[in-house]
């Protein structure tokens, strides 16, 4: 009776009348609007918003003849990837392959007659394919290869070294695509023109990775039991966790720039980095909070037996520990920031939402697409956080994390 | 007595209270001067600048129009009333979501936990999508559909009383007439009442063991309380819209305007994903031995799941949902960018003339008191569902 597919189907699709009728209204539904969907994606909708522009949704308006710092960026994620590929497989494979495909047809398809740079203005010449941007497209599953070659290095393949490696690209990917004055060779890119995608992965990345110290240090200010340092922490914490992020924004753009000499005009850029760095960390407080608060007791009482002072035992036993609790709660809170990037409208700046919104309301030709532009933005959104939630799964259960 | 700063002859600056008060007074010096030179740099630059700062505007007239309101509101009235105006509409669309998100939720983490493999898969598609998008392009494209609506003459009708069109959606609501307050007394009256009979009749089961029927008696009186006073005051009727005049526009009852039920139809998406998934997780935080144990010992089904299961589960559920209550809230002030009247978008319109700083800050402060409000009632649920002696 329960054995085999019409077993499988009798227990868990037919086992009452009731669920019979469920089951069977269900199906119904769901075959009618998966019919409606394909037809619309393949037939009604039309996708020319979408791909006639599509630069526009991957890094805005950023200057084409610096297109080689992006891409060389995206060099050095992908040598990450060919190491994660080569270290953890799975998600990790998933991404170096598609990031192999997409730019090996971002650096190809210019040949074959297909146009994939930003609109221009009606009157101007079309675009001469640019030689160097598509050799580096093409050439990019070279440093998928690099990294999966040196992850075969023994010493090279670990975790810690792999973490290590990322922050130091990190850095320097920031650097090279938003640029800064201090180093030659590479000129700050207005802030308008730097948008899309590439805008909230980096708002996200940076409000992450500059949160973690901060948290650690408000949360253990909240620990502590010097009450001025203490109340401190908690009145910043709980302010910045009790309003929204948008009054935030709004704040920086009329506040922080009072801050500072009325000479000195600080970019947007930075302003929506620092808010959003600040709201982060209150959130990543309570987080590492909450995992130094899970460490087991028995652990302070035998660092401080084996002689630790308060310091060394926090530093060396709780912190350590706590952290390693709270990997996957960091996780998720990258996808809540990476969702929350989308409020920098406020501040004028044109991520990969805004820049959807500005297409369909500034321009004649695609009035009516706002469909295809919102459901195409949803769906990149999506790869990315629930990749990311993924991976948070995956790293709870190699963890052991509430299994203990 | 010893001298406090040198017990023992240690030096006194490897003393625990030296340490920790030297500490706690450059901390304090470090965190006041920050605070003092930001303090000091803000105002220096409000002066300098010659920027407006103060709470003198508050009295003026406002001067803008604000689209709805739950009191109304007209931009002759001061700044002041403008933004309790405004502050209502976050109120109202937040308390219309928290509720609608939470029956959603519930519905949905059920579904999750169904024997059904294709309903619980259904759920599992609903939770990782709309968790997975952000908020604001979900309020974008619930807006976009609200406005491809078909307008007032050719709009949605049904039952003859619902009416959904591109200016927004249409309800038949009660209009209170002249009895509607002595009705309310006397309602009231019947709730403490059936309260009151609830608890004595529940004490009397428990004590006694003769069944006593506390809910249904309960019930009973409020239902008998409040038909007896509507018979007697007729204290409201149900209007419904209907259309007026040569262009359909659409008199009683009551109306959700396009953006307002975009935010609700979006935030309550949203939320409902989140609350799902809370649920599903406090369901299955129970243990099966609970409802065995229950069961064996001669509660029925119902009973089973109202004192051993419900109980437990809530314990689970509610901080988190609190949580959310707080985020749904706070997620309301995207109406911004939709159009709706909310308090972050009121506030940034009065901007263009009063003081940008005072503004945010009464935004900030009101946003502080509801998500107070909210540990509020989260710190007397956990008081009240404590272990006895545990904690």
């Amino acid at each position: 009776m329960t054995v085999g597919v019409p077993g499988w189907i009798r227990t868990n699709l037919f086992s009452s009348p009731v669920d019979g009728v469920i089951t069977i209204v269900l199906a119904v539904i769901i075959a009618i609007g998966a019919f409606n969907a394909v037809s619309w994606v393949f037939f009604t909708a039309s996708w020319e918003v979408i791909t006639s522009r599509v630069p526009l949704y991957v890094i805005g308006r950023y200057p084409q003849d610096l297109y080689w710092r992006p891409e060389t960026a995206l060099l050095l994620v992908s040598v990450l990837l060919g190491m994660g590929w080569r270290m953890w497989g799975g998600l990790a494979r998933g991404f170096a392959i598609a990031i192999i495909i997409i730019t090996l047809l971002a650096g190809v398809l210019p040949y074959l007659g297909v146009d994939l740079s930003p609109p221009t203005e009606p009157d101007a010449p079309p675009n001469e394919p640019k030689h160097l941007v598509n050799a580096m497209f093409i050439l990019n599953f070279v440093a998928v290869a690099v990294g999966y070659g040196l992850a075969m290095i023994p010493s090279i393949g670990r975790a810690k070294t792999f973490f290590i490696t990322a922050i130091v690209f990190f850095i320097i990917s920031a650097f090279l695509i938003i640029g800064s004055s201090y180093i030659p060779g590479l000129d700050p890119v207005p802030t308008q023109d730097l948008g899309g995608l590439t805008l909230n992965l980096l708002l996200a990345a940076v409000g992450i990775v500059c949160s973690i110290p901060i948290g650690i240090a408000l949360a253990l200010g909240r620990r502590s039991q010097l009450p001025f340092l203490k109340y401190f922490c908690v009145g910043f914490i709980e302010i910045v966790r009790g309003v929204p992020l948008i009054t935030l924004l709004f704040m920086s753009r009329h506040i922080l720039p009072l801050t500072f000499p009325e000479t000195v005009s600080i970019d947007e850029l930075y302003l929506a980095m620092i808010t959003i760095t600040l709201f982060s960390s209150a959130y990543m407080a309570e987080n590492v909070r909450g995992g130094m608060a899970a460490v087991a007791t028995g652990q302070t009482e035998a660092a401080r037996a084996l002689g630790l002072r308060a310091w060394q035992t926090t530093i060396m036993i709780t912190l350590p520990q706590g952290l390693r609790n709270i990997i996957p709660a960091i996780v998720g809170q990258s996808i809540g920031l990476f969702k929350d990037t989308s409020l920098v409208f406020i501040i004028g700046m044109l991520d990969l939402v805004e820049m959807g919104r500005v297409t369909i309301q500034g321009n004649l030709d695609f009035v009516d697409d706002g469909h295809e532009v919102y459901i195409f933005i949803a769906v990149v959104f999506w790869v990315f956080t629930s990749s990311m939630s993924y991976v948070s799964r995956r790293i709870e259960t190699a963890l052991g994390v509430g299994r203990r | 007595m010893q001298n406090v700063l040198n017990p023992g002859g240690i030096p006194f600056w490897r003393n625990v209270v030296f340490i920790q008060w030297a500490v706690q007074i450059v901390t304090a010096v470090f965190v006041l001067a920050i605070v003092a030179g930001f303090i000091f740099n803000v105002a220096n630059e409000i002066r300098e600048r010659e920027i407006p700062f103060g709470f003198s505007f508050l009295d003026d007239a406002a001067q803008i129009p604000i689209g709805e309101s739950v009191i109304a509101y007209d931009p002759s009235q001061s700044y002041l009333y403008g933004f309790i105006v405004a502050a209502l509409n976050t109120v109202k669309a937040s308390v219309l979501g928290v509720i609608l998100a939470t029956l959603l939720g519930i519905v949905i983490g059920v579904a999750r936990l169904s024997r059904n493999w294709l309903l619980s898969k259904l759920a599992l598609v609903y939770i990782d999508t709309f968790r997975n998008i952000p908020l604001l392009i979900q309020l974008l494209f619930w807006f976009l559909i609200v406005l491809e609506l078909p307008n007032v003459r050719e709009g949605y009708v049904f039952f003859d009383s619902f009416y959904l069109n591109n200016s927004g959606f249409y309800l038949p609501w009660a209009t209170p007439l002249g009895g509607f307050w002595p009705w309310m007394i006397l309602t009231f009256a019947g709730i403490a009442l059936g309260i009151g009979a609830y608890n004595y009749l529940q004490r009397r089961e428990i004590t006694t063991g003769k069944p006593s029927y506390p809910l249904i008696a309960a019930f009973v009186i409020f239902v008998i309380f409040t038909v007896v006073g509507f018979a007697i005051f007729t204290p409201w009727e149900v209007v419904a819209p209907e259309p007026q005049g040569r262009f359909g526009r659409l008199q009683g009852g009551a109306k959700l305007t396009g953006s307002f039920f975009a935010l609700l139809i979006g935030l309550v998406i949203y939320t409902s994903a989140f609350i799902a998934e809370i649920v599903r997780a406090g369901i299955q935080a129970v243990n099966r031995g609970q409802t065995e144990a229950a069961r064996s010992l001669g509660l029925n089904t119902i009973a089973s799941l109202r004192h051993v299961v419900f109980p437990q589960a809530l314990r689970v559920v509610i901080p988190p949902m609190i949580s959310q209550f707080l985020n749904l809230t706070k997620n309301s002030s995207l109406a911004a960018a939709i159009g709706y009247p909310d308090i972050v978008s009121v506030a940034s319109t009065m901007t263009q003339i009063a003081p940008a700083i005072s503004l945010i800050g009464m935004v900030m402060v009101t946003y502080l008191a509801m998500s107070l409000f909210y540990s509020l009632i989260g710190n007397i649920y956990n008081r009240v569902t404590k272990y006895a002696g545990v904690g």
